[in-house]
């Protein structure tokens, strides 16, 4: 019962922050956005008791990703930072 | 509205009934457990094919191990790319690092995070995770080491030649691990079959070749992306 209940509020927060990363108008703000995404993915799998696929999502979605995207931005906006 | 916009609101909702059908033709969990199947045969055989626990990582490393060299051949290539459009001669992006607080911080954090890392990684076998986990967040250990002290220090530490090394070293190590089967006539990449001990089952020395293609993947992919990261993070001299 309170497993659906916690996987009802994850969805919830994935359509947020998913339909959050397209509509911000900075990026910086979406690469945010996605990573928050990504974390509530990971709790996703955990709650359908997949911890490798989620370990793999919380640390390439949040960590990498954000670290490579910062890094993208930074470089392709020249100094705007 | 405009046309474009017309368009493009009827393609997303012929889009979404599309995909939400396909949800419906998705088979029941139940029906994928039955005697016989791929779930069924991994569930009952797999601890005695392989000896190792997690299931998932005896599927990665044992049973599909080609694919995950298939894998680790894709990050290499990745990161062979971005080495090849990003290294020239540059200067440092962030040298001097943050404030004296944040590398406290990083002081008491950096060996917990690496604890972590080699745990993932070692312990592949028993509990969730692998070598591609564990890899990962020992990058994103060098990143935060970038971001934290500057570039300049992770150089030191590390320099991109012995992340090279290291890399090519992890892949190797798999290609060699799965070449030991060769010599007994058997496939390329089996594991018991090919004389690995099973060892105890569920402890850490057990499974046979799957803890070191763990850490050969861990190697790889560490070493790898934390070289993408730093090459990445290098601006250009002339800009």
């Amino acid at each position: 019962m309170i497993e659906t209940t916690v996987v009802y509020i994850l969805l919830a927060l994935l359509v947020i922050s998913g339909t959050a990363a397209v509509f911000f108008r900075r990026v910086i703000n979406s690469v945010i956005s996605l990573s928050v995404f990504s974390v509530t993915l990971a709790a996703v799998f955990l709650v359908y008791r997949a911890p490798d696929v989620a370990m793999a999502e919380a640390v390439v979605g949040a960590g990498l990703m954000t670290a490579l995207f910062l890094v993208t931005i930074s470089r392709t906006q020249g100094g705007d930072h | 509205m405009t046309l474009g916009k017309t368009a493009t609101l009827a393609f997303l909702v012929i889009l979404a009934v599309l995909l939400f059908s396909a949800m419906g033709a998705l088979p029941e969990t139940t029906d994928r457990m039955e005697a016989g199947g791929p779930t069924w045969h991994i569930l009952r055989s797999a601890v005695p094919d392989t000896g190792a626990v997690n299931l998932v990582t005896a599927v990665l490393f044992d049973y599909r191990a080609f694919d995950t060299l298939g894998e680790a051949t894709v990050i290499f290539t990745a990161v062979a790319g971005v080495v090849l459009v990003f290294a020239r001669e540059a200067m440092v992006l962030s040298g001097k690092g943050l404030s004296p607080l944040a590398k406290k911080s990083m002081d008491i954090l950096t060996p917990f995070i690496a604890l972590l890392g080699f745990y993932v990684i070692l312990f592949g076998h028993i509990s969730p995770g692998g070598g591609f986990q564990g890899g990962v967040i020992l990058a994103s250990w060098a990143i935060l080491v970038v971001l934290i002290y500057g570039i300049r220090t992770e150089e030191d530490v590390l320099t991109g030649f012995v992340k090279m090394f290291l890399e090519s070293a992890g892949a190797l190590l798999f290609v060699a691990l799965g070449a030991v089967a060769l010599i007994g006539g058997r496939e390329f990449l089996s594991n018991l079959a090919a004389g690995f001990s099973p060892g105890d089952v569920g402890s850490v020395i057990s499974a046979g070749s799957i803890p070191l293609l763990n850490v050969a993947i861990g190697l790889k992919v560490a070493s790898g992306l934390a070289m993408m990261f730093v090459t990445m993070s290098k601006k250009d001299g002339d800009s």
